[in-house]
């Protein structure tokens, strides 16, 4: 194995094990969702048929839980920025640039860790959605093409967390931009279907690219495997993933050349 | 043998002007423990970070182990071990996990890596500790830790950004005495800076003393205390009425110093040696002595100096207090 490869899963692992030995950093980011889904579910459940607008389906729940799943990686990928930006303040971020390993390993890793943490997430989502009676009508196919596609989706927004981190050099910086995320969230069609929407909410919404996004994965738990809603989801991701991570490498550079 | 650091006319200017180290020049040879002296703020840090390679100077040039340190970075840092402020360790992470995530950023083969890793675990007293998150770590047992992983990939220049700050005299202590068995066994060439006077002088074959970006001296810790000045040699007389005629005694000498009440003092211009003159002159004028004190200068005497202030925070102020950096261990995740 190339030595920056051996470096980029041993700092992954690193990142993995250090997420899950402080609990203040992943437990928002299932709780949270979790608890938004159970709270639609509840108002909403039963009253689904009756609002004009709202697509077929097989239970609130089936409908929610990409949103949480979406909602979920959001926070771990502000949670990764925090953390890269503790590994700053703390000195670790020196004492990786002070040894002879890789520069790219350094951000790879990070990214890395956020995908499999994201996978993680978003089966442990449907799982639990499962359990409380939602139906996945994509089957297995569509379950992975939801959990793939959440995972990829941790590679843009943990990039954004980076870049954040990279600029600014705080954690509480970095926490500070969550209101942010939570607001692009909202108005997108995260939690609602835009057919309920109207006025300028409903043009934001549509604008949104979250929006396309997480409908590109909702598709395939209410109606069913769906290649090319899911091939924009993806084209958004790699979209988004091209500004945030080309962004954090070069924020990457220029503090390595020390100019910040 | 070569220079192992060779600085010439180094300088970093920070946005706004200032020039946190403004032209300085310093030749460390291989296998010397070079002692950096100064107050916060004096630009210590930022030539240690020129030196590792994580800031760009703005001026001069430096080269470590016989590689430029920009055009050559690469090499620099295979070259060098660095612990700097603070011990910067994951919390989150054992010190085993730690030495060997430093071994593979060293690149160095698995089996090689977890064998160095025990081996260095067991050096610096932390096998028991190994499997421990570092958060649990006393300041001393870090600092032990810091300075393994900066040996992980055995160095050939090490650089401690102060590295007894905030310890306790005893973990100060045990610190040095492993920084000096690596001296020795290992012939690494150490880089240290300190705001300690003591610790410059208990560690270094040679010092320089930085202050506002410049070095305003060097030297061997006692070639530094000559430079200044003669010992002082106090004589109090068993029979206190007889101060005057002692004075009249040391005045052959050298100049009178100030004394302590009841005793009088000289500076020796023979230096420490001429103390057997002044025990014998004393004799013959049938001086009977109850205390001879002799004060060499010592190095906060240079400072005070070369610099025309005191080193603030300095250990022999504020007995194993030292003064907190900033931040302390910091678990903000």
């Amino acid at each position: 194995m190339s030595p920056a490869i051996r470096q980029t899963a041993a700092l992954a692992r690193r990142s993995i094990n250090s997420t899950f030995r402080f609990p203040q950093a992943w437990f928002p980011s299932l709780f949270f969702p979790l608890v938004l889904m159970a709270i639609f579910t509840a108002s909403f459940g039963r009253s689904v048929a009756f609002i004009p607008g709202f697509p077929h389906v097989d239970g609130f729940l089936s409908f929610a839980v990409t949103g949480a799943i979406v909602q979920g990686v959001l926070i771990s990928a502000v949670g990764a920025g925090a953390f890269f930006a503790g590994d700053i303040e703390g000195g670790f971020f020196d004492r990786l640039v002070s040894s002879p390993a890789s520069r790219s390993a350094i951000l790879v890793s990070r990214l890395c860790a956020s995908v499999v943490l994201a996978a993680g997430q978003a089966t442990f989502f449907l799982l639990i959605a499962l359990i409380f009676g939602a139906t996945v009508q994509g089957g297995v196919v569509g379950a992975l093409i939801v959990i793939v596609l959440a995972a990829l989706l941790a590679i843009p927004i943990g990039g954004l967390g980076v870049l954040l981190a990279l600029r600014t050099g705080s954690a509480e910086a970095v926490q500070g931009m969550f209101p942010l995320f939570f607001a692009l969230m909202f108005f997108s069609s995260t939690f609602f279907p835009r057919e309920t929407m109207t006025g300028w909410f409903k043009i934001v919404a549509e604008i949104n690219p979250i929006s396309h996004l997480v409908e590109g994965m909702r598709v395939q738990v209410i109606s069913g495997v769906n290649w090319p809603e899911a091939g924009i989801s993806l084209a958004i991701i790699i979209g988004l993933a091209v500004l945030t991570v080309g962004g954090s490498a070069i924020n990457l550079r220029r503090r390595l050349e020390g100019d910040s | 043998m070569t220079d192992a650091i060779v600085v010439e006319g180094l300088v970093r200017e920070f946005k706004g002007g200032i020039r946190a180290v403004d032209g300085i020049d310093l030749h460390v040879r291989a296998g010397e423990v070079y002692g950096f002296l100064g107050p916060n703020g004096a630009g210590k840090s930022t030539t240690v970070r020129m030196l590792t390679t994580l800031l760009r100077p703005t001026g001069g040039r430096a080269s470590v182990a016989g590689f430029d340190v920009v055009a050559e970075a690469a090499s620099v840092r295979r070259a060098i071990g660095v612990a700097l402020q603070d011990a910067a360790i994951d919390p989150f992470m054992t010190g085993r996990e730690l030495l060997r995530l430093q071994a593979v950023l060293h690149a160095i083969p698995r089996h090689e890596g977890h064998a160095r890793a025990e081996e260095l675990l067991e050096r610096v007293g932390l096998t028991d500790a190994a499997d421990r998150r570092v958060g649990t770590y006393s300041g001393g047992m870090r600092r032990r830790l810091d300075l393994a992983l900066a040996l992980v990939h055995e160095p050939v220049v090490l650089f401690l950004d102060e590295p007894t700050t905030g310890l306790d005299p005893t973990s100060r202590v045990a610190l040095w005495e492993e920084v000096r068995r690596l001296n020795r066994e290992s012939g690494t060439t150490v880089f240290l800076t300190t705001q300690y006077l003591e610790e410059a002088d208990q560690l270094a074959g040679r010092v320089g003393i930085i202050d506002g970006g410049k070095i305003v001296a060097e030297g061997t810790p006692t070639e530094l205390k000559t430079s200044v000045g003669d010992p002082t040699l106090i004589i109090t007389p068993a029979d206190a009425a007889r101060v005057a005629d002692t004075a009249d005694v040391l005045a052959q000498f050298g100049p009178a110093a100030d004394g302590k009440p009841g005793s009088a003092a000289v500076r020796l211009a023979a230096g420490a040696e001429g103390i057997v003159q002044v025990v014998r002159a004393l004799d013959e004028a049938d001086i009977a002595t109850a205390a001879i004190d002799l004060h060499q200068p010592t190095l906060d005497d240079v400072f005070v100096i070369k610099t025309g202030h005191r080193l603030e925070g300095d250990a022999s102020a504020a007995p194993g207090a030292g003064r907190r950096r900033g931040r302390g261990p910091k678990v903000s995740r």
